[in-house]
């Protein structure tokens, strides 16, 4: 039997709430995804794996294979950028959210949305830097990736992880992934690990849990 | 065989605008402006190769070729419930708090080209935003498009670079040390009235130069606030009060004719003027 609410109350605190300064939150661990841009062939399992636990429909991709291909012969290239949500430290979706929808759990630096409780004014949409959030168009609410929660909390990875037929998309604790401390099959034994490769948006902005194998022309110069 | 007689048309349908790209490199030709029937009779995948996607055809478009076939990005509406029942009505968002805002929630695209405050503040334009896209993967360099690998008018996964583009409204107040302030502006502000006014309403007074804003609205915007008692409120709406991001955006210098000569300390490494797609028609050389 839930108590019936005073909405004069909630009506106070809800303005109290969006009048403070947002302060992030800061887990007492941060998990991130890896991807080795190289050695991945694109093959889209792990999108098809996200696509399938989270019963989306055509339209809203919370992980997307991005190919990168170009140059002019001899000097070509091709590799592949992973991303979904990059379950940043310091998240701009986050506090643009009217609804409260979308929060970070302390203990793993996830950030999870409850999207029944989005009324579809799409400014975390519009605010992540790496489009993280995806428009259900059917639905009219906004859907994200939440790293499978149920599937961590249960002791296990993410479908799109578990999917990855090459081995080049892992989850690990982030900094230990940045600093190559963390044994994983995405990264060979000569790899580097960077926070950004090009193309991508500044890191500083929201500050990204992802590291990832760059090509040699996916490198940012530093 | 009618597969592979579909597959040639689709990429007849593809290369025909890609030629005329191609063609259009470096003419900054204007497209002319569409009818119903060219939208109608449009396919989707034709229509994802329109040169107006691309640069430079992007940068001269008006918004109602862009809304002509996007028309539901104004359309669309926030849901007056959510799944599970939150009304909309009964929520407050970030900008909501901010005195010159009026009106309901509603959906991005309507707070920054239709509400009542993108009106009376703001003349963002589809292309203040959207520099061009690539229709395969969104990496620019990716595929036949023009754009090259070192294309910053759009980034992974986003139509739009935040960096170059939502900072300058979402990003972090832009330093309280630059401004020789004792602290935080939340630490401080008790100090100036709790109004930005207070020093600049002598100092940097030549404002929001730039013709994706209403500068003259926005002084009598400020001024209103300072009147009734908002102060700073209204100003740190766009300047880190309610920042997306955590950093602030390096505005350019924009320094005027009766400033003095030289480039003080804060200006460093910065640009010495906007973009020169954002200078009013009076600015350009």
């Amino acid at each position: 039997m839930t108590n019936k609410l005073d909405m004069k109350k909630v009506k106070v605190a809800l303005e109290r709430k969006v009048a403070q300064t947002y302060e992030p939150v800061k887990p007492a661990m941060q998990f991130g995804f890896i991807h080795n841009n190289v050695d991945c062939i694109g093959c889209r399992a792990c999108e098809i794996a996200c696509k399938d636990k989270n019963g989306l429909p055509p339209g809203p991709r919370f992980r997307r294979v991005m190919y990168v291909e170009g140059g002019t012969y001899p000097d070509v290239f091709a590799y592949k950028v992973n991303m979904s949500c990059n379950h940043c430290a310091e998240p701009a979706c986050l506090p643009t959210c009217p609804t409260g929808a979308i929060w970070k759990r302390s203990k793993d630096g996830i950030v999870d949305i409850d999207s029944s409780l989005c009324i579809g004014c799409r400014k975390c949409e519009a605010s992540c830097p790496y489009g993280a959030p995806q428009w259900n168009p059917k639905e009219q609410i906004i859907q994200k990736c939440n790293m499978c929660v149920d599937e961590i909390d249960a002791g296990r990875k993410p479908y799109c992880v578990m999917a990855c037929m090459m081995r080049v998309l892992d989850i690990g604790p982030i900094d230990k992934l940045w600093e190559g401390k963390f044994k994983t099959t995405a990264v060979g034994p000569n790899d580097e690990t960077v926070r950004q490769v090009k193309n991508m948006a500044n890191p500083e902005l929201t500050k990204p849990s992802i590291a990832f194998v760059p090509h040699r022309k996916g490198k940012v110069k530093s | 065989m009618n597969i592979r007689f579909s597959i040639i048309g689709l990429i007849t349908a593809a290369l025909i605008p890609l030629i005329s790209i191609t063609a259009g490199c470096g003419k900054q030709s204007v497209p002319a402006p569409r009818t119903q029937e060219d939208i109608d009779s449009k396919s989707h995948f034709r229509a994802t190769y329109d040169p107006l996607h691309f640069k430079p055809a992007i940068a001269s478009a008006t918004n109602e070729q862009c809304l002509a076939c996007h028309r539901e990005v104004l359309e669309e509406r926030v849901r007056p419930v959510s799944p599970a029942g939150v009304n909309a009505h009964d929520t407050r968002a970030w900008y909501q708090q901010v005195s010159t805002y009026k009106g309901e929630q509603d959906t991005f695209h309507r707070r920054h080209l239709v509400t009542h405050m993108a009106k009376e503040l703001m003349n963002l334009q589809c292309n203040t935003c959207h520099e061009g896209h690539d229709p395969r993967e969104e990496a620019p360099g990716s595929s036949a498009t023009g754009a090259s690998q070192e294309d910053t008018g759009f980034t992974l996964r986003k139509q739009v670079n935040p960096e170059a583009i939502c900072l300058k409204c979402h990003g972090q107040f832009p330093g309280w040390e630059l401004m020789r302030l004792p602290g935080t502006w939340d630490e401080t502000k008790h100090y100036f009235q709790n109004d930005c006014l207070t020093c600049h309403v002598s100092t940097r007074t030549h404002r929001h130069q730039v013709n994706y804003l209403k500068a003259e609205a926005i002084e009598a915007a400020a001024i209103a606030a300072k009147e009734s008692g908002n102060g700073a409120d209204v100003c740190l709406g766009c300047h880190g009060a309610r920042a997306w991001y955590r950093i602030p955006y390096p505005y350019a210098r924009n320094p005027w004719h009766e400033m003095p000569e030289g480039m003080p300390d804060w200006a460093k490494d910065r640009p010495v003027h906007s973009e020169p797609r954002f200078l009013k028609t009076e600015q350009k050389p």
